[in-house]
């Protein structure tokens, strides 16, 4: 076992402790500063996997921003650290057992496939090509992702209005 | 990068083009004219018109857009054929009925000032079924998926007056957010396989073998999962009645012809693009032998026809009765897949089109029935059938052709399926599938009944229809009755559009 392998069980550890913890946390502060740590193990993920860019993103706009206004919306809300908030868990075993089954067979096919692997070479940065491939062969992606998001805000913004100001 | 080639690709698809510009000009028009939303269904009709017209006069345009440049091979994001431009005119068409559909209906009418929102995110899932008809590449495919579902989430629980909008949409979501990640899971497994997400260049890899059987079916079965589920197909379906009952009833209608027919689209155009190695002189497909897509699907087919007609049979919900109906149509509909041959899909075709007439109206007259009576129970119809003779003779048709009983266009439909059936020799299922259709019967005509020949307890006041209303109905209502006597043209469209491009 080499370095790069110990840190990346390191990062994997981190990230499945604390989502772990997101999911079973009975306190909502709790499970939303435990996402950040599950947050940050998956951005150590994608350093390891060469994705520069992706792990910079990943930190700056799910820790930077989404996580910040969740936990401004956890802070700002009345007393809702005194609340609780339905984490309780039903039919237990038989998800167990299915989730069970379903990682079995996820390891076993992991372990029993040929991949298609390409030679690894780490490129130094891959914001250029990136950024060059989203408006290039991607380019209908690209803009569809933007009106994507649009939707996205108008149906935000629509779903959050009361419907009584009309 | 080679501009003239990007330039070939906008040429392409120009119907995409004029529907996200028209959904950008909704948004400004709503803008501008805060008070008046009366100008906005006329936008969104133009839009959907001049798209229209541009995917007629194109339909013999073929080609791929959007190539890859660095992988030096032709094939691109989209694949433009007459098949996926069948598709677009389906959805098109489908989307100017919903759009006076919405304008008739009373729901939205109180929405007010949201109505600007209402047609922006319509666009959306528009949009988003216009592309997913015509991609070619896994990426592609869940992009545009995931525009039309966003757009549908929000429209599930647009009208926020009773809890169980907000249930549809939530539940919507919730179900759908789940699809896709397996879905997306299954297309990385897909891409660590062959090393590609283009179609074509996986039915290469495919073909060249060396692949992990196992892997690929598990990785197919958790796609199929993901597509399953926007055509809600058991047992992917257990959303569909909560959403259908939930939602607006205009939504619940664009939901069940469009989003399912875009979702059948993506679903063949993915066997056909990635699988089919060769289409023989008699047009029956000939698979890569890499998975038993003719074992799967036609279990799929006989759960989800069984199972929708078999619930509908105990709703006394007219939308939730439809929603059951709907996904016992999507299992005949699947039938036409099973056979893999240019034949079903020339049956898929045809059913479409008429699905598409009988599925709105009937929600249509449900529609107008529940605005003014406030009431989607059947034991509210009681006596119904005598005080607006037109609602109940009317209604009478677009059940009876759901049921696919002649001289209505439903039994075309269904005759062409079971045609395919019969040709590809698999006997069971078209057997399995009338009986199915002898199910159905009892609760597409129980709905009768108690219009017609249940006494009402008290006065049933009469639906007062304005002309819109008539010309609405009868516009759906004599294509119905024509194309069951008269069905040649639409025959012989359906088979002018069977072209998918190859490589």
């Amino acid at each position: 076992m080499n370095l790069y392998d110990i840190i990346f069980y390191l990062f994997a550890a981190i990230t499945i402790v604390s989502a772990f913890i997101v999911v079973n946390a009975k306190n909502i502060v709790y499970a939303a500063f435990s996402l950040l740590f599950t947050f940050f193990g998956v951005s150590g993920l994608y350093v390891l996997l060469g994705a520069d860019f992706i792990a910079i993103v990943q930190v700056m706009v799910y820790i930077g921003g989404i996580l910040v206004l969740l936990l401004f919306g956890v802070m700002l809300t009345h007393k809702i650290t005194s609340v609780d908030i339905k984490a309780g868990s039903v039919q237990t075993i038989p998800a167990v057992i299915i989730i069970g089954i379903f990682a079995a067979l996820l390891i076993g096919l992991m372990y029993s496939t040929h991949w298609a692997v390409n030679p690894a070479e780490i490129p130094v940065t891959t914001t250029k090509s990136l950024g060059k491939t989203l408006v290039t062969e991607y380019v209908l992606i690209f803009e569809l992702l933007g009106i994507l998001l649009l939707v996205a805000m108008i149906g935000a913004a629509t779903i959050a209005r009361r419907d009584g100001d009309k | 990068m080679d501009f003239s080639s990007l330039y070939d690709s906008l040429a392409l698809i120009k119907p995409e083009i004029i529907i996200s510009v028209t959904l950008v000009l909704i948004v400004v028009l709503d803008l501008i004219y805060d008070k008046n939303k009366k100008l906005v269904p006329y936008l969104a009709l133009l839009g959907l018109i001049v798209s229209g017209i541009y995917i007629l006069s194109d339909i013999a345009n073929e080609g791929f857009a959007f190539k890859m440049s660095a992988t030096s091979n032709k094939f691109g994001l989209l694949a433009l054929d007459s098949f996926g431009s069948y598709f677009k005119l389906l959805i098109i068409l489908t989307s100017v009925l919903i759009v006076f559909f919405a304008k008739h209906s009373v729901e939205i009418e109180n929405t007010g000032k949201r109505q600007g929102e209402f047609y922006t995110l319509l666009f959306g899932m528009i949009l988003g079924m216009m592309f997913m008809v015509s991609a070619s590449d896994l990426i592609m495919i869940y992009v545009s998926m995931e525009l039309l579902s966003f757009s549908s989430y929000v429209l599930a629980g647009f009208i926020k007056l009773r809890d169980r909008n907000s249930e549809a949409s939530l539940k919507y979501i919730i179900f759908g957010g789940v699809a896709s990640g397996v879905m997306l899971f299954g297309i990385s497994l897909i891409y660590g396989l062959t090393g590609t997400t283009n179609l074509y260049s996986i039915n290469a890899a495919l073909q060249s073998g060396n692949i992990n059987l196992i892997v690929l079916g598990f990785s197919l079965l958790l796609i199929v999962a993901g597509i399953g589920y926007k055509i809600s197909a058991v047992p992917f379906h257990f959303w569909t009645p909560d959403v259908y009952e939930g939602a607006p009833i205009s939504i619940t209608a664009f939901l069940s012809v469009a989003s399912k027919a875009a979702g059948f689209a993506i679903l063949i155009r993915f066997i056909k693009t990635a699988f089919v190695t060769n289409v023989d002189g008699s047009g029956n497909w000939l698979l890569v032998p890499v998975f038993d897509w003719k074992t799967l699907i036609s279990v799929f087919a006989i759960l989800t026809m069984t199972l929708g007609n078999f619930a509908a049979l105990w709703q006394d919900n007219l939308k939730r009765m439809l929603a059951y109906s709907s996904i016992a149509h999507a299992g005949y509909l699947l039938l036409g897949v099973v056979v893999f041959s240019q034949i079903g899909i020339e049956a898929i075709l045809i059913y479409f089109a008429i699905y598409m007439l009988m599925n709105l109206g009937s929600f249509y007259i449900v529609m107008l029935i529940a605005d003014k009576t406030g009431s989607e129970d059947i034991h509210d119809y009681s006596g119904l059938g005598y005080v607006t003779p037109f609602l109940g003779v009317s209604f009478a048709v677009f059940l009876v052709s759901l049921t696919g009983l002649p001289p209505t266009a439903g039994f075309i439909g269904k005759l062409y399926l079971f045609i395919a059936l019969i040709d590809a020799k698999m006997t069971t299922l078209a057997v399995i599938a009338v009986l199915n259709s002898v199910v159905s019967l009892y609760y597409y005509i129980r709905v009768l009944k108690h219009m017609f020949l249940t006494k009402p307890n008290g006065e049933v006041k009469e639906i007062k229809l304005s002309t819109a209303n008539v010309v609405y109905v009868i516009v759906l209502l004599i294509p119905v009755l024509v194309l069951g006597i008269y069905f040649s043209p639409l025959v012989n469209f359906a088979e002018s559009c069977l072209a998918f491009l190859s490589f």
